[in-house]
């Protein structure tokens, strides 16, 4: 097996969303072909195999021949993400440390707007009548404060089994500690319950903080019944289609793994979608030869994900919401540090009491959309806009599967133009450029919260909508340069194309850097390398043997809250030296982000993270090239508020690579459209991506 | 107020892009500011807490840009540039100036605010400003709420009335070295200095970009045109309301001995819809008192205008445009009001400013049905005193910080049901809540309990916040609690018939189990084994419980956050069965009947 994977077999990724399914067939030679199909809720493989077959037919092939060509077959779902949003999860009892019942409910505190009184404060992942408290507690020192009461624990137990619960939650204070107490509810549970899915607090997600904790565990607990059956199903499904090859499911840190990893820990897929975003401009940004760091942004119809990559290392976060900040819930387990705003084509333009101009949140989404759609919608949109400023051509929207009406979008972009007093392509200039700002505001927070500047940045731009603003954007941001893939369309699934098979596991160990204990520290890294290698020797098996392991750690400044993460300069704290150095390079990274340092205080190290990655052989990524002839066109475009010039209206199949386009013009693909304003120039460059130049 | 950006006359006005674009910019700078603060900060009361705020005044000190700051300190930045101005004629570019002092514009001596001036091509334009309440101060106590403080001595914090700490960027080490030596957490202090210092010249950096961007003249344009554009909101708003004078008077908890009758708060609002102008009449209340729980003008101010904001939309800007409209009456020398030196404020931004400004938004529920607010959970409890002492874990190496773990509920809305974690009035809901984990593994401490109560909050067509109940002591050594509580005495008053809120209390428990009512605002000292347990309060209720949807009385039920006695009781509401399970429904005749007897009763005993 080893030896097929030395080679590039072809390889397919798929990413299911909400509405679309898109597929990824990379062959041999390293030429990407797309699907796409609508997603089948109900059994995944449906929309899958539409997909697959719309990408075999332009292969020529049939979707039998293509599985049979392929090694690794790498999935993406936002199965889980839509479970836990839309409250469709097992009936999930939560276990906690008496006393403490509201972890869920309290949560960290944290709202937006002081005056605000007409937000209700939001529901606990899972109800406080779905909640038992267990006699037991441990101290912060691991200490058996109270012993656990086996009489009381299993009392509870038997109600719960009585009320039919689905799953468990178990989280108790401090078991990152001292795990005996969960460990024995475990085996009660297994006695009581015997087949009912359970998750522990420190076995899935050993870090300090209880409600990020309890929340990781809940969340875990509640999708794993809907998750097992749906992956299993998924498996079965592609073995009746033939397929013989390795199945990886894409995960939260951006990375891929094995079913039976995924189905152990469910909530590894959660939000893997976005998390692949910057897989993808990762790569794209090195195949330019890049090095500055690299904001990847996805526009679609209602958002707009941002994320970073510098150095090559994608930023992660211990702070994922789904759904709003403080409203919502937080995922608790480290991700790709994904922003999402309300931002995207069909974000909606409106004026307050005072004539001020608004951009979204609001959104006409796919119905009724923009008004262009001609679906009924009659609300300016900044499709609508794009529309009249010429951006957009009525009769090749989505490479002409979709006529847009101009007469509608004019209609509703008046509307507001009437109450401004200005013309209609003044008014649709400034509901774009206002939209922009949500974006740059956006891009701002994650640069900010890194310590990048984004003027040593470049874009890579992916999604749909990307292409009409992302030049100005970057303009305004003053970035040095804009890679527009021409695969932007489906970023997440290009990412699995690119990204690495990744296993965490963390483990709590707080010491100080005045009394650094190195025993606990190294004892942690031991244990986290003993559950790494249960993944090592697993993937062996397979045949995946390329390697790696890095470790970090969360740490602060005394009595700061919030934590950086920083690299491990070696797999254990042997020495002095390598104590310095750690501490070095908390140092570092904290004068990075801050602009500041303390040399004068302790640093407390929380919380340690030991990462297995098997890269797969790489992809070579190919220029399609010009599949045929077009001769370039031109229309009047508006760049500013002043007035419109002609711009050249290019198709992207008609440019051979390393052609060049002078703005003002536009370059239409199938999916996707860029618009290169007046002084900006495009090059399509052998990797298949246009690269627009900004620094000069 | 003054206006000198004006100089070329509104004559060319922005375009409307311009002015959304740079309103953006310009919050940008404000959150980036915020951002670094917050995770920068050392404090927990400011990293935890986000007991700060961050915010920019024009260089003729209006105020201009406030983001997610606290309703406490979204007034008196200007008036704390105002003083820099006054006090200083060679202000300079590079200059950063230390600010907290409580007689010219600041919140409270705790709230260190650092102010750069901003220039542009040699002139000054605006001012930013970074205000964090500090885990120390330097006061002759181990708090920075000193509570029985006779005066500004015997208080015995370092007052800096705008004192220049940086010159041509660089800290002037005097200063510095004398906030070291005074302060008890020394390292605490500089690290949240640094902190502060971070976000003003980020700031800085920002603003000098629009500048280059956009050029002097079209941001002075904009200047002029953001403030009349938040006073046309404002205006819009005020019109929505009905005319009407409205009176309402509230105490604070009686303080033996100082103030053995509690602290009387008087508020009188008027609205006058067709002028768009509300005024806040606050000069009956009473002369300054001899203790620290007098108001700071810029906390008489900022709370009694907070309690307006909070009855109106929500995303009016607050800065000197929308305060055209509001005009806060004051009296020199008393309690709320303008403090006459040397009285102390060391207390001003909670206990009486929580107190004023529930007054304010329960006076506008006056108003009738859909308007104003009930009043909000109140107190700083057991879970918001500052505890201190030496922790054997590290050496015996000393600790002070001000917990941030308790819970008051937050007041009911005419739509909404009270905010849980709502603290107090004046955070509104804004702080973190500290981790149990994280405090335990800081200072050596040991929660037993922290619950939600039951059956405690303001009954209401929409009910109060919930409160919680909290339990700890140390788990090592000797540890010193200081409290400053209300809310043990008089509650958070319903409106419009709805109910009031529980009463707190907070009681020690000795090693052998008895319990002792602990007074409300004080000192002790816990030895291991002993426990502190405090009962927080919940907020007041909006409307008669009677016409609460007998399904959210369901709810609140299933939740156990009221028990069916409660809810047949108060809510008159019965269900088919004395079991809690999903399966439980409301009896709609047995509630109707309820309900018409529990109104029937309320006749006779009027």
């Amino acid at each position: 097996m080893a030896d097929r994977r030395s080679e590039q077999a072809w390889r397919i990724s798929v990413d299911t969303g909400g509405t679309f399914t898109d597929v990824v067939v990379v062959d041999d030679s390293g030429r990407f072909t797309i699907g796409k199909a609508l997603t089948t809720p109900a059994r995944i493989f449906g929309g899958l195999t539409a997909a697959l077959a719309d990408a075999a037919q332009k292969l020529e092939l049939s979707m039998a021949e293509v599985l049979a060509r392929t090694s690794i077959f790498i999935y993406g779902t936002t199965r889980a993400t839509n479970a836990i949003v839309t409250g469709s999860v097992a009936k999930t009892a939560f276990l906690t440390t008496a006393g403490f019942p509201d972890i869920l409910v309290l949560r960290e505190g944290g709202k937006f707007n002081p005056h605000d009184f007409s937000t209700p404060f939001p529901k606990p992942y899972i109800p406080r009548r779905h909640t038992f408290e267990i006699e037991e507690r441990i101290g912060a020192t691991g200490k058996v404060v109270k012993p656990l009461d086996e009489a009381q624990a299993e009392s509870v137990l038997r109600d719960i089994r009585a009320l039919g619960f689905e799953a468990l939650a178990v989280a108790l204070l401090w078991a990152t500690a001292n795990p005996m107490h969960e460990r024995r509810l475990a085996t009660l549970i297994e006695q009581h319950l015997p087949g009912v899915p359970y998750t522990l607090g420190h076995a899935l997600n050993p870090i300090l903080r209880e409600y990020r904790r309890a929340s990781s565990v809940a969340i875990d607990a509640s999708i794993k019944p809907l998750m097992q059956a749906h992956l299993r199903d998924l498996q079965s499904d592609l073995r009746d289609a033939g397929y013989r090859g390795e199945l990886l499911i894409s995960t939260t840190i951006g990375g891929c793994i094995d079913v039976e990893s995924v189905i152990e820990r469910p909530i590894h897929t959660v939000r893997s979608g976005p998390a692949m975003g910057p897989v993808a401009g990762r790569r794209y940004a090195a195949l330019e030869a890049r090095a500055e760091p690299a904001l990847v942004v996805d526009t679609g119809g209602t958002t707009f994900d941002v994320s970073l990559v510098r150095d090559q290392h994608i930023a992660i976060t211990q702070e994922t919401w789904l759904g709003e900040r403080f409203t919502g819930h937080m995922l608790g387990i480290p991700a790709v540090d994904a922003r999402s705003v309300g931002a995207g084509g069909g974000s909606i333009a409106w004026l307050d009491d005072a004539g001020l101009l608004h951009v979204g949140p609001h959104s006409a989404g796919a119905e009724p959309g923009p008004a262009c759609y001609g679906r009924g919608g009659t609300r300016a949109t900044v499709t609508d806009a794009a529309l009249v400023l010429g951006y957009l051509d009525p009769e090749f929207f989505l490479g002409g599967r979709m006529r847009l009406d101009t007469d509608a979008a004019r209609r509703a972009i008046n509307g507001i133009a009437a109450l401004l007093g200005i013309s209609a392509e003044q008014a649709a200039y400034s509901i774009f450029a206002v939209s922009n700002e949500t974006m740059i505001n956006a891009i701002k927070d994650i640069t900010v919260s890194e310590g990048i500047d984004p003027s040593e940045a470049v874009i890579v731009a992916g999604g749909g909508a990307a292409g009409l603003n992302i030049v100005s954007i970057a303009r305004e941001l003053q970035c040095r340069a804009v890679i527009a893939p021409r695969t932007a369309s489906v970023l997440s699934a290009c990412g699995m194309q690119f990204s690495d098979v990744q296993a965490e596991a963390s483990a709590a160990a707080p010491t100080r850097s005045d009394a650094f204990d190195r025993a606990l520290v190294n004892r942690a890294l031991a244990d986290i390398d003993a559950r790494l290698d249960e993944f090592a020797a697993r993937l062996a098996a397979r045949g995946f043997d390329r390697l790696s392991r890095h470790y970090r750690v969360d740490a602060h400044y005394t009595a700061q809250v919030w934590d950086l993460s920083v690299e491990l300069p070696s797999a254990r704290i042997e020495d002095a030296a390598a104590e310095e150095a750690l501490v070095e390079a908390f140092h570092a990274a904290h004068r990075r982000v801050f602009e500041v340092e303390d040399r004068a205080s302790a640093v407390e190290f929380l919380s340690w993270t030991g990462r297995l990655s098997v890269s797969l052989p790489d992809i070579t990524v190919v220029s399609q090239g010009a599949s045929h002839e077009q001769a370039p066109t031109r229309r009047q475009v508006w760049f500013d508020l002043d007035g419109a010039v002609e711009a050249t209206v290019v198709r992207g199949d008609a440019l051979a690579t390393g052609a060049e386009v002078s703005g003002p013009a536009i370059i239409e693909e199938a999916t996707t459209t860029l618009i290169l304003p007046p002084g900006t120039r495009a090059r399509l460059t052998t990797n298949d991506s246009y690269v627009i130049e900004l620094s000069a | 107020m003054t206006r000198t950006h004006h100089a070329d006359g509104a004559a060319r006005r922005l375009s409307p892009m311009l002015l959304a674009v740079l309103a953006n910019r310009f919050d940008g700078v404000v959150r980036e500011m915020t951002n670094t603060m917050l995770r920068t900060g050392r404090s927990a009361v400011i990293n935890s807490a986000r007991d700060f705020s961050c915010g920019i005044t024009t260089a003729d000190n209006q105020l201009f840009a406030t983001a997610e700051g606290l309703p406490a300190h979204t007034y008196g930045l200007n008036l704390q540039t105002a003083a820099m101005c006054a006090f200083h004629d060679d202000i300079a570019e590079g200059d950063a100036y230390l600010h907290n002092d409580p007689y010219s514009g600041n919140s409270h001596p705790a709230d260190h605010t650092l102010i750069v001036p901003v220039f542009w091509q040699g002139q000054h334009m605006f001012n930013v400003c970074a205000k964090a309440h500090q885990a120390d101060i330097g006061n002759s106590l181990p708090t920075t709420y000193h509570a029985a403080a006779r005066d500004i001595y015997e208080e015995g914090a370092l007052i800096f009335p705008a004192v220049r700490v940086q010159r041509g960027g660089r800290n002037i080490d005097d200063i510095i070295r004398m906030c070291q030596r005074r302060i008890r957490v020394p390292d605490y202090w500089y690290g949240d200095f640094l902190a502060m210092l971070a976000a003003v010249r980020t700031g800085e950096k920002r603003i000098h970009e629009v500048f280059a961007k956009y050029g002097a003249e079209t941001l002075a344009r904009f200047v002029t045109e953001w403030f009349d554009y938040s006073e046309a909101r404002m205006r819009q708003a005020i019109r929505n309301l009905p005319a009407a004078t409205v009176e309402r008077r509230s105490a604070h908890d009686p303080l033996p001995p100082m103030m053995p009758d509690g602290i009387p708060v008087h508020a009188k609002v008027t609205v006058d819809p067709q002028a768009a102008r509300v005024v806040i009449d606050l000069t009956a209340n009473i002369d300054n008192m001899d203790n620290g729980l007098n108001l700071s003008e810029a906390c008489s101010i900022s709370n009694s205008v907070a309690g307006i904001f909070n009855c109106l939309p929500s995303d009016i800007p607050r800065n000197g445009g929308s305060y055209r409209c509001v005009e806060v009456k004051l009296r020199e020398g008393a309690a709320i009001g303008i403090p006459r030196f040397p009285h102390s404020c060391s207390v001003a931004t909670t206990n009486v400013s929580d107190r004023l400004l529930n007054t304010v938004q329960a006076a506008l529920s006056d108003l009738g049905e859909g308007y104003g607010l009930a009043e909000g959970g109140i107190g700083m409890g057991a879970g918001f005193c500052v505890i201190s002492g030496r922790d054997p874990r590290h050496g015996d190496h000393p600790y002070v910080n001000q917990l941030i773990i308790g819970n008051n509920g937050g007041p009911a809305s005419p739509t909404c049901d009270g905010w849980v974690t709502y603290g107090i009035p004046v955070v509104a809901g804004l702080m973190y809540r500290d981790s149990v984990e994280v405090s335990e593994l800081s200072y050596p401490i040991h929660y037993r309990e922290i619950r939600l109560t039951t059956d405690t909050m303001g009954a209401g067509r929409r009910r109060g916040g919930p409160g919680v109940e909290i339990t700890y002591g140390p788990s090592d050594g000797p540890m010193t609690v200081v409290f400053a509580a209300d809310g043990q005495v008089n509650p958070a008053r319903g409106v419009r018939g709805g109910g009031d809120g529980n009463i707190g209390a907070m009681h020690v428990i000795e090693r052998d189990g008895s319990r002792v009512r602990a007074p409300s605002v004080g000192q002790i000292v816990l030895d291991v084994g002993m426990w502190l347990n405090g009962v927080e309060t919940s907020g007041g209720g909006y409307g008669d419980p009677l016409d609460r949807e007998p399904e959210r009385v369901r709810e609140d039920v299933l939740e156990r956050h009221a028990t069916f006695e409660h809810a047949r009781t108060v809510y008159g509401v019965v269900f088919n069965d004395a079991r809690l399970n999903d399966a439980l429904a409301v009896d709609v005749e047995a509630t109707h009947k309820q309900r018409a007897a529990l109104r029937a009763a309320r006749l006779r005993a009027h």
